[in-house]
């Protein structure tokens, strides 16, 4: 019996899913389990596994196709078997949502990469050794005609740069834009692009809160069977605080502002290939044994592939701390559609001025980004000067 | 050097020829006492007698199969059908007829036949008196196409023709039988498949044919004015085609103007367009652009006619288009 495949619903609140590589091809024989196509989504990359052993027949939408979740995407069945007829290639997805846009922006990104040239531009370039990929066309449609070589040529030559033969340059590696890599360049050109940042700053001294974390570890380890790192305090704190301050806890809605009801704090962990945010829904109402076992939980899952789509979605904060690779400071870009970032820097010990005397004391920046259109610079001060209240009184928890 | 006109020089051209080859023979509608209806042939049957200058009834069919199968018995013949419009109706004669018994013969037969005609608008002929109909022989293997732009070059050419040994269409345009050009003293002939560089130029190439080779040096000359260097390419034969000239410029220039009195599609232009991008990909700088009538047929209402046929605006401005200005 012939089986239709359709685009799987990898979570809540996925909507549409890009199939970014079919892994059989039409006429291939898949069984039942093997992987069959890597589909991302807003958050991740999955290898999608054959529902049915058979003949792919059918592949009813190429790589790179935006589809609604439940859309057919591909038919498996026997050899000669009757198919059902589906529509191929045209993503059912409703107007309203937002997200076909951005597939044509991919597209035309995507078209956008081959490089425009006319063919004796293209001969002269490789001629005169000239790297067409870093000249801009002046004919229509950003076209590089003859012209355009010849000038940069003539500029190799008049500034006396010898012009580098082809064979003689090094092979540059190309890494293709794709799965979590793409994800994390679009979503990041789209925030950075599109929201009004601005940064506030603060040094905030470590004692009392390393004290806490030393008084406290063996008991999480014992309970959990987890190393307590600061960045699960961190994850504390900064939900409590959040709960203080609703505003930061906050999206943007194009003509209004919803306060959200749930805190979940994302933690951004660096893989190999590029960055997740396990993300610990309503950490505020959450013990640290459980944040910390929350968290390790869900990177572990990262690290052999296999997160879900609740791992990572859903945040509404996002806590980014670089302390352990020795930086002062960040200043993140925020998560969309989260409204703020906090970016913690390295604790190190630094002289400072306490009662009129200098003191040693552990330090560490607190840098938090946020949105200018939910936030002011008064709210966001407030809430950060908060988060060093507790770290420096860890006892304002309890609040 | 005396100036005459083209169609001066044709009747010059038959008559000499009609006296150098005894059995050479003219057959059409009205070409005996009135002259042929652009006076070419005027004169040639006080002088040859009705068996060598044959007035016909209206049939093209006739014509065309009365003169190949004359050609085909020795007699050497040119036959006029007054209008390209009418060639449609000797199709079967002109295409499956004329031009396949030299193949079908397994080359026994000879087909020294001329079919003289002309084409074009201009004159308010309307639709079925207008058309450039030669890339329909195009089309067919086996009969040479030649299209003078010029007196100098019609007498050159038809000479040619008239001693080729297969079939050749011989297409004048009626615009171009007033326009005066200096013919030498002595006989000269124009090889088939020898284009003519009627403008030296560095910028862009303009391919053209017929009278619009007369639009064209129009065109070149006000692109001159602007600082661009237009070379002007005169085709004057299709088949054979002299693919070597357009190629050596566009090496030279790496962009193409083709330009046509037909409608684009299908036009001469398309293939020669074809053809350059199969054998001078690596030289453009810029698409072939093709200037050509649209794609309707030729009105009636003369300011409707003047915005089909094409002028030299529009070769103008599909020069631009290729140089990426304006």
């Amino acid at each position: 019996m012939a089986t239709t495949v359709i685009m799987p619903k990898l979570g809540l609140t996925m909507k549409e899913g890009t199939i970014e590589k079919w892994l059989k091809q039409e006429g291939d024989r898949v069984e039942k389990g093997e992987p069959l196509v890597e589909i991302i989504t807003e958050k991740l990359n999955f290898q999608y596994e054959s529902p049915a052993s058979g003949i792919l027949r059918k592949i009813l939408h190429p790589a790179g196709k935006v589809v609604a979740v439940t859309t057919p995407i591909a038919i498996i069945a026997e050899e000669g078997e009757a198919l059902p007829e589906f529509e191929a290639s045209k993503p059912d997805v409703p107007k309203e949502a937002p997200m076909p846009a951005a597939a044509v922006q991919s597209e035309r990104k995507e078209h956008r990469e081959r490089i425009f040239a006319s063919p004796v531009a293209r001969k002269t370039a490789q001629e005169k050794g000239i790297d067409l990929s870093l000249l801009k066309g002046s004919g229509p449609e950003g076209r590089i005609t003859q012209a355009d070589v010849l000038k940069a040529a003539e500029k190799v030559q008049t500034e006396g740069v010898k012009p580098s033969v082809p064979a003689q340059k090094p092979e540059d590696k190309i890494i293709p834009l794709k799965g979590i890599r793409k994800i994390i360049a679009q979503r990041m050109t789209d925030s950075f692009q599109n929201t009004p940042h601005f940064y506030l700053s603060v040094e905030v001294d470590m004692s009392a809160i390393q004290d806490v974390k030393e008084r406290v570890k063996d008991e999480v380890e014992k309970r959990a069977k987890v190393k307590l790192t600061l960045t699960d305090i961190l994850v504390k704190v900064v939900a409590s605080a959040l709960k203080e301050h609703p505003i930061i806890n906050s999206r943007f809605e194009g003509d209004q502002i919803r306060l959200l009801e749930e805190i979940n704090v994302g933690v951004a962990i660096a893989l190999a290939d590029g960055l997740i945010v396990p993300v610990v829904h309503r950490a505020d109402q959450k013990s640290l044994t459980e944040i910390a076992s929350a968290i390790r939980t869900i990177t572990k899952k990262a690290r052999r592939g296999k997160l879900s789509l609740e791992d990572v979605g859903g945040g509404t904060f996002t806590l980014s701390n670089m302390g352990m690779l020795g930086i002062d400071k960040i200043n993140p870009i925020i998560n969309p559609p989260e409204c703020s970032i906090l970016g913690v820097g390295r604790t190190i010990e630094k002289p400072v001025v306490r009662g009129g005397e200098i003191k040693i004391k552990p330090m560490a920046w607190f840098t938090l980004s946020s949105d200018h259109r939910i936030v002011d610079g008064a709210a966001a001060g407030l809430f950060l000067s908060h988060i060093q209240k507790i770290i420096e009184t860890p006892a304002f928890l309890l609040v | 050097m005396p100036e005459i006109t083209f169609v001066e020089s044709l009747r010059m051209t038959l008559k000499e020829e009609m006296e150098r080859d005894p059995s050479l023979m003219l057959i059409g509608e009205d070409i005996g006492r009135y002259g042929g209806i652009f006076g070419v042939t005027k004169g040639l049957l006080e002088e040859f007698g009705p068996h060598r200058v044959r007035s016909t009834p209206i049939s093209e069919s006739a014509i065309i199969g009365s003169a190949l199968g004359a050609a085909m018995t020795g007699i050497r013949t040119v036959a006029e059908l007054m209008y390209i419009d009418f060639t449609p109706v000797a199709m079967d004669q002109i295409v499956n007829q004329t031009a396949k018994m030299s193949y079908m013969s397994g080359g026994k037969a000879k087909v020294p036949m001329v079919i003289r005609t002309q084409e074009g608008g201009g004159r308010g002929n309307a639709a079925q008196h207008s058309q450039c109909l030669e890339a329909l022989f195009l089309h067919i293997p086996g009969l040479k196409i030649v299209m003078p732009s010029n007196p100098y070059d019609a007498r050159g050419l038809l000479k040619t023709a008239i001693r080729d040994d297969n079939p050749v269409m011989f297409i004048e345009h009626k615009l171009l039988y007033a326009t005066k050009g200096s013919i030498p003293d002595g006989e000269y002939l124009i090889p088939f498949g020898q284009a003519d560089i009627k403008r030296k130029g560095k910028d862009v190439t303009i391919v053209a044919i017929s009278y619009m080779v007369t639009v064209a040096l129009k065109a070149a000359a006000r692109l001159a004015e602007e600082g661009i260097e237009a070379e002007v390419i005169d085709l004057r034969t299709l088949v054979p085609l002299d693919f070597d000239a357009i190629l050596q410029s566009v090496r030279n220039t790496n962009r193409v103007v083709i330009v046509h009195e037909g409608c684009r599609t299908g036009g001469i232009g398309a293939e020669i367009a074809a053809q350059i991008q199969e054998e001078a990909f690596d030289y453009l700088d810029a698409p072939v652009a093709r200037v050509g009538a649209l794609n309707v047929p030729i009105p009636y209402s003369e300011p409707l006619e003047n915005a089909v046929i094409p002028d030299e605006d529009d070769i103008v401005r599909a020069a631009k288009k290729v140089l990426y200005r304006g």
